[in-house]
């Protein structure tokens, strides 16, 4: 269970330019839920995700996963936290272009210093799961949008997560990658994974298997 | 003023600590008055982020501050060759009133800062940061001392006149009516080094025993026994002269620099053993610090010991 309670987050707090993206927001979100955040540029859905995730703090409020104070945490156990919770897809996916696919998707483990064969292991399920095994020693650069945001989903689910978050998963997709991500979610449902998308992307408005829509404007949910 | 490379190296470094150093002592009140783990207001979320910046600077003055003290020993000595009468940093230390003072704080600054420190290790270890209020009110009361020592250190440089004749090391450290400690030179030397063994006898028994409060006392006692046993006994031995017992000579190249093994030794000895009062197994440590302690007090003890069996075995007598 995650929950949002009386969240307000301001940016620049203590300078002219403050921004206030949240504004006491409270969101509960029940395990397994997949819950759409739609809204505009600036809107605040981002500024929400990155608060489930430890990411960020709130200016005031608080931020409860599985009944862990997370927004109280300090670095170190946010970190932890992360690690052990929480798959992020970026937008951009964040991924490194020097490296290969496998080692990207690797990347969650190292801290872990678990055994090769269980890094195999669980690299070989997720590459084969998301349909990118055939390009596991491929350099990150040279693959196209769409494979890129499947290295990104895959590295986010390495750790086998509870919670998935993406941020604007699909603003750099057409829209048969884009259709291929939402079947992908269609998976991760199924897998009974706490999904939440923020996006302003029209496909995703109206799908069957979506929990929730929660519509935000100027860092409010207002429906 | 002498403004050698050394002191300009370290008076700008006071100023760079003084600097940080205030910044902390603001941050440390705020923290202190303000402090509530519980709370999830805009005060409570900036007094985290402010805590973590104040640890930060206190942490990284520490830091510097350990390898600075050398660096300040090894000043002195290096002004001991501009200061008439002087033979090494004792003659330096003596040439002005402030210099014995200076010594001290820096003495126990370094223990305090240590504290601070296992405290703030401690308190990261847990979710709910148990020590922070705690660990912020112990910092405002080591800035002050932490002031002072900036302070008597401006003063001793400033006041040091390299046309005034000081008393060098051998006057200074002797049983003569000049000499400040000349009455540690008139303990029975078999008494003293009964006491400076016994004292490390009881650490370990105090060890054996885990009573962590005896083992603090036994622990500071050592500080006092094992200098003076090694000023009124041990340093002969290292100098081989029954006449020299400068605690301060045997920093230098003449003596390979043992001196700062010695010093070392005993300081993490010591700083370990004290610090079982307030935290006997740091979470997540497998060593105990009781263990730490008695091993380097232990390695302390075998170090100065070595030098008059040695000498012994060579020579064939005592000094």
């Amino acid at each position: 269970m995650i929950e949002l309670k009386n969240i307000t987050k301001i940016y620049g707090i203590n300078t002219n330019n403050k921004v206030i993206a949240l504004e006491d927001i409270n969101l509960k979100i029940k395990e397994g839920e997949l819950v759409v955040l739609r809204g505009a540029s600036g809107s605040g859905k981002s500024t929400i995700l990155s608060l489930i995730a430890a990411l960020s703090k709130p200016s005031s409020g608080e931020v409860i996963v599985d009944n862990k104070r997370i927004s109280k945490l300090q670095d170190n156990f946010a970190s932890i936290y992360r690690r052990d919770n929480i798959g992020f897809v970026f937008q951009k996916y964040n991924l490194i272009s020097t490296l290969s696919v496998k080692e990207n998707i690797i990347l969650p483990l190292v801290p872990l210093n678990l055994d090769v064969k269980d890094v195999e292991d669980k690299l070989s399920v997720v590459t084969k799961r998301f349909n990118i095994a055939h390009k596991e020693n491929t350099i990150v650069r040279n693959l196209s949008g769409g494979e890129q945001q499947r290295v990104a989903i895959a590295r986010a689910n390495i750790n086998n997560p509870k919670i998935i978050l993406a941020d604007e998963p699909t603003a750099n997709l057409d829209e048969k990658l884009s259709l291929n991500f939402i079947d992908i979610l269609k998976e991760l449902k199924k897998l009974n994974k706490t999904i939440i998308i923020a996006t302003h992307d029209p496909l995703f408005f109206g799908l069957d298997f979506v929990d929730r829509e929660l519509k935000i404007h100027n860092g409010k949910i207002i429906s | 003023m002498i403004l050698s490379p050394e002191i300009l190296a370290i008076l700008i470094l006071d100023f760079i600590f003084i600097f940080f150093a205030i910044i902390a002592f603001i941050l440390s009140i705020k923290i202190f008055l303000g402090w509530d783990a519980n709370s999830t207001t805009k005060k409570q979320y900036r007094l985290e982020k402010q805590s973590f910046l104040t640890a930060i600077i206190i942490k990284y003055i520490f830091i510097v501050k350990v390898p600075l003290f050398l660096f300040f020993i090894f000043t002195l000595d290096k002004m001991s060759n501009v200061i008439i009468g002087a033979m090494c940093a004792a003659g330096v230390v003596d040439a002005t009133p402030y210099g014995i003072y200076l010594f001290i704080f820096k003495i126990m600054n370094l223990y305090f800062f240590g504290y601070w420190l296992v405290i703030h290790n401690e308190d990261i270890k847990y979710e709910t940061q148990p020590y922070t209020r705690l660990k912020f009110g112990i910092f405002i009361g080591i800035f002050f001392l932490f002031i002072v020592e900036l302070i008597l250190e401006w003063l001793m440089f400033s006041s040091i006149n390299i046309d005034k004749m000081v008393s060098c090391c051998g006057t200074l450290y002797s049983s003569s009516s000049t000499s400040s400690i000349s009455i540690i030179f008139h303990i029975n030397k078999t008494l003293l080094l009964s006491i400076f063994y016994g004292n490390f006898l009881f650490i370990y028994i105090f060890y054996l025993l885990r009573k962590k409060y005896l083992f603090v006392i036994a622990n500071i006692l050592f500080i006092l026994t094992a200098i003076s046993s090694l000023i009124v006994f041990f340093g002969t031995y290292i100098y081989e002269l029954p006449t020299h017992h400068c605690p301060f000579c045997f920093l230098q190249s003449d003596y390979y620099y043992v001196g700062y093994l010695i010093y070392t030794l005993l300081f993490i000895g010591t700083f370990y053993g004290i610090i079982t009062g307030f935290v006997e197994k740091s979470k997540g440590n497998k060593i105990e610090n009781y263990k730490i302690s008695v091993i380097f007090n232990f390695l302390y003890v075998i170090l100065v010991s070595l030098y008059p069996i040695i000498f012994y075995i060579k020579n064939g007598v005592w000094l």
